[in-house]
């Protein structure tokens, strides 16, 4: 309505029918003439969109990146691609994390599938078993990025034979430690072994400063965080009863029972964690290079170590963090476009920009390297690349579940509901039929 | 049903009234006289939005979680929408995980302790603003913030409270206890959730109540003072008597609300540590979307609304006897 005035009864006035104001506007002939005009407008805006996709393709694209300078990197990228391929238009869905992967299955059996998925790597295996993936294995071949990919990506991406996708980007964990308390607590270097790092823990655990902090939470975050410990020790969750597993159980189940970390670790998550560190009441953290930028904000002196080993001279096995791209099946030029837009990502100079506002490492080998180069605080997770393992070798398809597994057994040693050896039995008597093996 | 009539003139002369107040006997003959009135088809367009919007978004998903927890609906056979029926399957493997028998316990005692205890606060502080007291309304919307403040901020509020070094611990240890591993034990991590979900709850109970007191006619209480009723008598005889239909209400919303609580547990514990806190929605919820089993989250949903169903059959029965 026309008169907005501050009062709400002078408003109210104009919707009676007797009100002089109202009859004039009923009876004024602008009214349907501007609905008539705006009807008409639609029709040519319509008629507009129907008559365009004899030249433009349109490429959807669901992700659920919200972090701004991961938005800043699409919106860079999209602009750089639609001038470079004036039929190509993108346009990206923002999806809440945890509803990625069902709304593109949603999307995908309704017949509308997006053009493609920024799927977590540990997923993508289990969603291409639904048979909605397009195998681009021939596209990527001729990528000349493709031979340079780490084993690790190239095995979250790939069956074998088929490939099902490209990594934008890939993180992991590593150690970062807090430079003065390491300092003052006289750890001249920091921690290569198991041993060394719960020196380092024991020494600098000062209440209420606890000497290291990870993840153990009832999600993904606690098998994540676990893993570099189980897998560098050559465990893995498909044989969580054996020696090597109980050891990696038993290192965080010491933490926690010396107060070397909190009790709490079972409630915190992967945001909670580097609170804590960068709030100055722990002296070390396990997290990943996504979590850089708040680090450095925070004012701490830190520094990154990669993640101990249990014997010196051994190589760290890190899980693998991080997003790919993946093309559904379904209309051959929008595939095409897709593979064309994928394509893009991957010419080497873009492709650091992106993994380099993602604080992402590159899955390209010679690309990681020159990031590293020139970033210091890269390198720990740059040289933890060639050893890092992607989730869905340890289990395949059935990764969530053997995951779950494992967490309840992680969170029942920690809190003490069982001994490592009873809740890793446990889960390996839930994990061996989930993986067909005895 | 809509009374509206299009039809009827709105300047229509009232008629003639005898003292009474009744229509007078002489109007009667003008309208038996008319021709029978043909479908009137106005009222039910009127009503028809409300319906659809029922049907579609209400008894639809209904509908469909139902049928779905009979169906094979996994990750491999979502997308092909040939999910096959499956009978019972999805029912028993829910029935036989011991993790859904522990979110059943947990769920009724959530509900029971939660309710018992919102339902007493709020009544006993409803008791307390009939009486008139300085800055009143000042503390009766201060008492509302609990109920009008987003759940995840309260849950995240409370996570840090139940800290092992947050306030609570901080507070125990200045008497000389502690410190608790609240969340981080599973003995301790359940009623600390139960204590976030009766903070939540309780303007809630206590709102209703407040104004269902103030509907007690004054004058019953007056009749018993001058019998010589004490305080905890009237209160007893005729407060808790008369505010009966209110507190039923209250408790069946109380328990509906309760049962299908989610957030607040899956921020402060994430159903964990070890299984220990998980509520049948978190259940059902770590099984859909964690591993996308669809069919048995849904065969789990569906048992959900049977236990809500029990337990206000339950209330009832007890109200009854």
């Amino acid at each position: 309505m026309s008169g907005r005035t501050p009062a709400a009864r002078p408003l109210f006035q104009n919707f009676k029918p007797k009100s002089p104001n109202y009859q004039m506007k009923r009876n004024t002939p602008r009214k349907p003439g501007l609905a008539w005009l705006s009807l008409f407008g639609c029709t040519l805006m319509g008629a507009g969109l129907a008559s365009a996709p004899a030249e433009v393709t349109n490429v959807e694209i669901v992700h659920y990146f919200s972090v701004q300078g991961q938005t800043d990197a699409l919106n860079q990228v999209q602009k750089d691609f639609e001038a470079a391929n004036p039929d190509i238009k993108i346009h990206y869905t923002y999806v809440p994390f945890a509803q990625l992967v069902s709304r593109t299955l949603q999307m995908a059996a309704v017949h509308k599938p997006p053009a493609i998925a920024a799927i977590d790597n540990p997923d993508v295996l289990r969603i291409a078993k639904a048979g909605i993936l397009k195998d681009i294995s021939a596209e990527v071949s001729k990528f000349p990025v493709w031979n340079e990919i780490y084993p690790g990506p190239k095995a979250a991406v790939s069956d074998g034979s088929k490939v099902y996708g490209m990594p934008i980007g890939s993180n992991s964990l590593a150690i970062f430690y807090n430079k003065k308390m390491f300092a003052d607590a006289g750890v001249s270097s920091p921690p290569k072994t198991w041993a060394e790092l719960t020196e380092a823990a024991t020494k600098t655990t000062k209440p209420p400063v606890y000497g290291i902090v990870f993840s153990a939470v009832n999600t993904e975050e606690s098998t994540w965080q676990w893993e570099p410990f189980l897998w560098s020790n050559g465990g893995s969750l498909g044989e969580l009863d054996s020696e090597n597993a109980r050891a990696a159980l038993q290192l965080w189940v010491d933490w926690v029972k010396k107060g070397l970390a909190s009790r709490d670790v079972v409630n915190w998550d992967q945001g909670d964690v580097p609170n804590q560190f960068e709030t100055g009441r722990a002296a070390m953290m396990e997290i990943g290079p996504w979590r850089l930028g708040t680090v450095k904000k925070s004012g701490i002196d830190f520094g990154i170590t990669t993640i101990p080993v249990p014997k010196e001279g051994e190589k760290p096995v890190v899980p693998l963090g991080g997003e790919v791209w993946c093309v559904l099946k379904g209309d051959s030029k929008v595939e095409q476009a897709a593979i064309k837009f994928i394509e893009f990502t991957q010419e080497p100079e873009r492709l650091r920009k992106i993994c380099d506002t993602f604080n992402y490492i590159s899955s390209i080998r010679s690309v990681a390297q020159q990031q590293g180069q020139a970033n210091a605080d890269l390198l720990p997770f740059v040289e933890q690349m060639d050893t890092a393992r992607a989730r869905s070798q340890d289990g395949g398809a059935q990764y969530p579940a053997i995951s779950l597994a494992a967490r309840t057994a992680i969170q029942k040693a920690l809190t003490g509901q069982g001994s490592v050896e009873a809740a890793l039995k446990e889960a390996a008597a839930k994990i061996k039929p989930l993986l067909g093996t005895k | 049903m809509m009374k509206l009539n299009a039809r009827t003139p709105p300047n229509d002369p009232p008629a003639v009234r005898v003292p009474d107040g009744k229509p007078a006997v002489a109007d009667q003959p003008r309208l038996a006289g008319r021709k029978r009135p043909r479908f009137d088809t106005m009222p039910y367009l009127f009503i028809l939005p409300c319906v659809l919007f029922c049907l579609i978004l209400l008894l639809y998903p209904v509908v469909y979680s139902l049928t779905l927890s009979f169906r094979q609906a996994t990750v491999d056979t979502f997308v092909s929408g040939d999910m096959p029926f499956n009978g019972l399957i999805q029912y028993q493997a829910a029935l036989a995980d011991p993790v859904f028998w522990r979110a059943v316990i947990n769920t009724v005692l959530f509900a029971f302790f939660s309710i018992l205890f919102q339902f007493t606060i709020g009544f006993l502080l409803a008791l307390l603003f009939q009486v008139n007291f300085p800055l009143k309304n000042l503390c009766l919307a201060l008492l509302l913030i609990p109920w009008v403040s987003p759940v995840l901020t309260a849950a995240n509020i409370f996570k840090g409270l139940f800290n092992e070094a947050g306030p609570i611990n901080q507070f125990a240890h200045l008497v000389g206890l502690g410190p608790f591993p609240w969340l981080a034990n599973p003995a301790y991590a359940f009623p600390a959730t139960i204590v976030a979900n009766i903070w939540i709850g309780f303007p809630f109970n206590f709102v209703l109540l407040y104004a269902g007191m103030r509907s007690i006619p004054v004058d019953v209480y007056e009749a018993a003072r001058i019998d010589g009723a004490h305080y905890w008598q009237r209160v007893a005889k005729i407060t808790l008597p008369m505010l009966k239909p209110v507190s039923v209400a209250v408790l069946m919303l109380g328990t509906i609300y309760t049962v299908k609580v989610f957030d607040l547990v899956w921020i402060m514990t994430g159903g964990g540590p070890a299984n220990a806190t998980h509520l049948l929605s978190t259940y059902a919820y770590q099984v859909g979307f964690s591993l996308l089993n669809f069919g048995e989250a849904a065969a789990i949903a569906t048992l959900m609304v049977l236990l809500v169903l029990l337990l206000n059959l339950l209330q009832l029965l007890l109200r009854r006897a």
